[in-house]
């Protein structure tokens, strides 16, 4: 038997955490307690860069997979494996979660073990969201995260954070429950197909599912991943969890746990209800466009920057959704990419803004100033990943989001009209907001005192600005991997959908399987 | 060993372990500590192993008692609702000064009639069955004599607990009228053969089962004395009860309406769709608005009561699984949390507000953990019993086609973590106003509770073999 390479990558945050449980929680043993959980991800960072190496990019279909009956009188099996798509959101949770746990230092003082146990349970959690290839897995994996990001929001986060911790885990949670019943819709259907249940993801894909049905478990998926990414108008959830969670606990969020949601739709909602994917993704677009112009015009004024950086986070997810819902190469592929970027700049942006407040315990812009006079590097820092928050060319957020307008154009050139102004928006709120903090003179006191960047806080930036320039300029390394993924992708969708007229769209085979025509033709009627 | 009498040997060991219990009593000179808890856990073990030794047998006693799997998943269900009982007994017996004897011998005649109504396949025996577990209900709720919580939700328990049982017998007497019969597999067997015509009066006394039922699984518009009930008894007990009562009632509801009314089902289904969805609604609406943990629960249970009225209207395969499985997750898991409220509870304070539970984090790290899992299990989430227990039940659902009911149940599912997390909220977000007192954990009933957490977690990661045990036992009568 093979390593269960992927299987490790959820063992060893749970052993981590277990592990966690037999230091004494004191003032005196939180440095091991924190140097402990620090270990135990970058070991989980290794891990995941271990399966990027041995990861054939060629290959679009899952790879290391591993398989386990679980309880076989549902058919449901422990069934995890990786493709293009899913493999470097691998790397990204598996590259933030030590940086959220250096970032969190000093600023987490109080019952450190706790919050090293959540921070590593919840990367158990995300890393079984992306490896699972059987939806009641996936399930178990999607519904567990939130009790972590719960805790870690209403502990440690600030003045509103019991509200802010409730309403994440409901509006998640209202969402998924819905979900729930789709998943278990789908098994009832592959067991009158074929006489037994199954939530296997490849068995489920060899039913043929009659476009009416198609329609309400597209929308109920989609509603789940809606409000995770979160579309517009799910987002109301956002800001509150963002501006009230810890640093870590912000730049998961955003870094990884919003990827969920397009994870989702990419994984689960699109391929399995193709049908139905291709008729709503018009209105998802439309969502998605108006998600990322008010978006960005909310961001615009925002007083608090962790505030801003939240509402450009509902800006740049519209334009993953606005990728995917292209339903073409460049779009899903940008889609994907773009995932990532968000990831590392949004991480990023967090990362700097937890700095800032760490030194001044304040967010508000207009408490800062001149900035730069006092903390060059920091500053340096914070501008790289401000623009490749924006999208320069030649750092990471031009190329995804290059894609996707391209993609958009191609599906339908009004969305990438609107769309783009996006873009300028986003520079817009971007540089006003960071020439607020950082230039024109120190107007207050506490400000011209401030400290440039510690030892433990270039660990924590450096790896984000170094990746946003690598991400920028040898985008093809990351792009490889994902292709044939996404290339497979289209080909279900264009085969279940023959009608669907695709500029660049690969051609589809002429032999579709039987039960899909059916369902097709039966939607055409 | 008698084989006519094989079936009834469960309920004969925790009898036997009832009668030992009060002559122990009886004889206890003022004072004098007597170890009449490992009594009462001789007699369920006893009752365990009759229990593994008669799976798969289908014994029957006297042709009204069949242990048939189904009955012996229940029984053995009830088993556990036992031990932990006694288990997190100890402290509030010590502690209140109640008579200890009195307390375990009332405990384990319960648990005996609870035992024989799961295994009763007979109308007759199985309202006496009710009896006897109710009689010991109704004392044990009000065994603080002191106290006028007590007091009054005993009386009003009974007062009610009685009008049921005597709408129960008038249903039996009916039935009997009508079909010549109290067995149920014939009144199951005269009932397809003539269900072509309903009559009215078939329709009445099927009503009339209904509404007794329905009473004590505590099933909406027939719950008002759960509140009460549950925040006046001391908080052991009411675990006991939530989980014990409701195990038995939903066994023998199952039964009779699964096999012997089987034939009427398009009739009653209607009338059991409306009590399911208003049941699982009210439960949780309500639930939201208390400010008394005991109470909280309570409501929570009346909406699980709603979740196994789901499983037991969908009646296919699954819903029969889901009912046994999720009796016994639910077992588990309520125990767990009363108990951690019987360990908080003292003679001075009963420490029963949510708002007693803020810092309990802490002063009692590992309470709280364990009432964190308690009541994310409650809640749903994964990966613990009360998620795999819900998505059984939901599944069943699905399959029956009753989708507008599973819409209903996973919407109150959700409503109900925001009060479970209400609790959660003051355990580990919010400071104690004053340094709170709360007393120290016996090592007996800290060890049942970890032992809850661990099935907790055993059913909601590898419920795999109990699913399958659960399955299999509803293949043996209906």
């Amino acid at each position: 038997m093979p390593f269960p390479i992927l299987s490790s990558l959820v063992a060893v945050p749970i052993a981590g955490a277990l592990l966690l449980l037999f230091i004494r929680d004191d003032e005196a043993h939180a440095p091991l307690i924190r140097l402990v959980a620090l270990v135990v991800s970058v070991l989980v960072f290794a891990g995941t860069l271990l399966l990027w190496s041995l990861f054939s990019p060629g290959s679009a279909e899952f790879q290391f997979q591993e398989r386990y009956a679980w309880i076989p009188s549902f058919g449901i099996s422990y069934a995890v494996g990786v493709d293009g798509i899913s493999l470097l959101l691998l790397v990204l949770t598996g590259f933030l979660t030590p940086l959220s746990l250096l970032a969190s230092w000093h600023s987490v003082h109080r019952k450190t073990r706790a919050f090293c146990l959540l921070v590593l349970l919840l990367e158990a959690a995300m890393m079984g969201v992306f490896i699972s290839l059987d939806l009641f897995l996936f399930y178990v994996f999607w519904d567990a995260m939130l009790i972590p990001m719960y805790f870690l929001i209403g502990i440690w986060g600030y003045d509103r954070r019991i509200y802010a911790a409730l309403k994440f885990l409901l509006y998640t949670m209202a969402g998924s429950v819905l979900m729930l019943l789709a998943i278990l819709g789908l098994a009832y259907l592959h067991s009158t197909a074929t006489g037994r249940y199954s939530f296997d993801l490849q068995q489920l894909h060899q039913i043929g599912i009659p476009a009416s049905l198609q329609f309400w478990f597209f929308l109920a998926f989609t509603l789940a991943f809606a409000i995770k990414v979160p579309l517009f108008p799910f987002h109301t959830w956002l800001p509150d969890a963002h501006v009230q969670a810890p640093t870590a606990g912000s730049v998961i969020l955003a870094g990884v746990l919003l990827k969920m949601g397009t994870y989702g739709l990419v994984r689960f909602a699109f391929p399995l209800f193709p049908l139905a994917a291709s008729f709503f993704a018009p209105y998802l677009a439309t969502l998605a466009v108006i998600g990322i112009i008010y978006g960005a015009l909310v961001a615009m004024v925002q007083p608090d920057m962790k505030k801003l950086v939240a509402y450009s986070s509902v800006s740049h997810l519209g334009f993953v959704v606005l990728g995917i819902a292209a339903m073409n190469q460049q779009g899903v592929e940008g889609a994907v990419y773009q995932m990532l970027n968000h990831g590392v700049s949004t991480g990023g942006l967090f990362l700097i803004v937890g700095m800032l407040s760490e030194r001044r315990h304040t967010r508000l812009i207009a408490e800062f100033g001149g900035i730069k006079k006092v903390a060059p590097h920091l500053v340096a820092a914070f501008l790289i990943i401000t623009l490749s928050s924006i999208g320069l060319p030649g750092l990471n957020g031009f190329v995804g989001e290059f894609l996707i307008l391209l993609g958009a154009f191609r599906a339908d050139p009004r969305f990438a009209a609107f769309a783009v102004t996006g873009v300028i928006l986003s520079a817009t709120y971007m540089l006003w907001m960071f020439q607020r903090v950082n230039y024109g003179p120190i107007t207050r006191q506490e400000n011209a005192a401030m400290i440039d960047l510690t030892p433990r806080e270039w660990a924590v930036i450096a790896p984000v600005v170094a990746m946003t320039v690598v991400m920028g300029v040898l985008p093809n390394l990351f792009l490889r991997p994902i292709g044939p993924s996404v290339e497979r992708l289209l080909g279900r969708l264009d085969r279940a959908v023959p009608t669907r007229i695709q500029a660049g769209a690969p051609a589809p085979p002429p032999q579709a399987p039987r039960a899909v025509r059916t369902a097709a033709e039966g939607s055409a009627r | 060993m008698i084989p006519g009498l094989n079936a009834i040997v469960p309920m004969a060991c925790v009898t036997a372990a009832a009668i030992a219990a009060m002559t122990a009593e009886a004889f206890r000179s003022p004072g004098e500590r007597m170890p009449i808890a490992g009594l009462g856990l001789v007699g369920l073990a006893g009752a365990a192993l009759a229990t593994v030794a008669l799976w798969n047998q289908n014994a029957s006693s006297f042709g009204v008692v069949t242990a048939d799997n189904f009955g012996l998943f229940v029984t053995m269900v009830l088993v556990v609702v036992g031990v932990l009982s006694v288990a997190i007994s100890g402290p509030t017996i010590e502690r209140q000064g109640l008579p200890a004897g009195e307390y375990y011998a009332l405990l384990l005649f319960s648990v005996a009639g609870m035992m024989l109504m799961a295994t009763a396949t007979d109308l007759v025996v199985i309202f006496l069955a009710l009896e006897v577990l109710s009689l010991a209900v109704y004392v044990l709720t009000g065994i603080r004599r002191s106290a006028a919580t007590g007091a009054e939700a005993a009386l009003k328990y009974f007062l009610l607990g009685s009008f049921s049982s005597a709408f129960f017998l008038y249903g039996i007497a009916f039935t009997y009228g009508l079909t010549g019969s109290t067995r149920l597999d014939r009144i199951g067997s005269l009932l397809a053969a003539q269900s072509m015509a309903p009559t009215p009066l078939l329709w009445l006394s099927v009503g009339l089962l209904l509404v007794g039922f329905a009473f004590k699984v505590s099933a909406v518009p027939f719950h008002m004395w759960t509140p009460d009930a549950y925040e006046g008894a001391p908080p052991a007990v009411t675990g006991f009860m939530s989980t014990g009562v409701k195990a038995a009632a939903f066994a023998a509801f199952a039964r009779v309406f699964l096999s012997a009314f089987e034939p009427l089902r398009g009739d009653w289904t209607p009338v059991l769709w409306a009590i399911a969805a208003s049941t699982m609604i009210l439960g949780t609406v309500v639930g939201m608005a208390q400010s008394n943990v005991k109470r909280m629960l309570a409501y929570s249970s009346i909406a699980h009561g709603g979740y196994l009225l789901l499983a037991l209207m969908a009646g296919n395969e699954i819903g029969k699984g889901a009912i046994l499985f999720y009796l016994l997750a639910y077992a588990v898991t309520n125990l767990g949390a009363f108990g951690v409220i019987a360990l908080l509870d003292t003679a001075e304070r009963p420490n029963d507000q949510v708002r007693d539970y803020a810092g309990l984090w802490n002063t009692h790290p590992g309470l709280a953990a364990l009432m964190t899992i308690f009541l994310l299990s409650l809640g749903g989430f994964p990966p613990m019993a009360g998620f795999v227990a819900k998505w059984y039940v939901f599944s069943a659902a699905v399959a029956a086609g009753y989708n507008g009911l599973a819409i209903i149940g996973v919407l109150t599912s959700v409503v109900s973590v925001f009060f479970y997390l209400r609790i959660v909220v003051m355990m580990y977000m919010t400071p104690a106003d004053a340094p709170a007192v709360f007393p120290a954990v016996p090592r007996l009933a800290g060890a049942a509770l970890v032992v809850s957490a661990i099935l907790v977690f055993y059913l909601g990661i590898l419920p795999a073999r109990l699913l399958d045990l659960a399955a299999a036992s509803i293949g043996t009568i209906f």
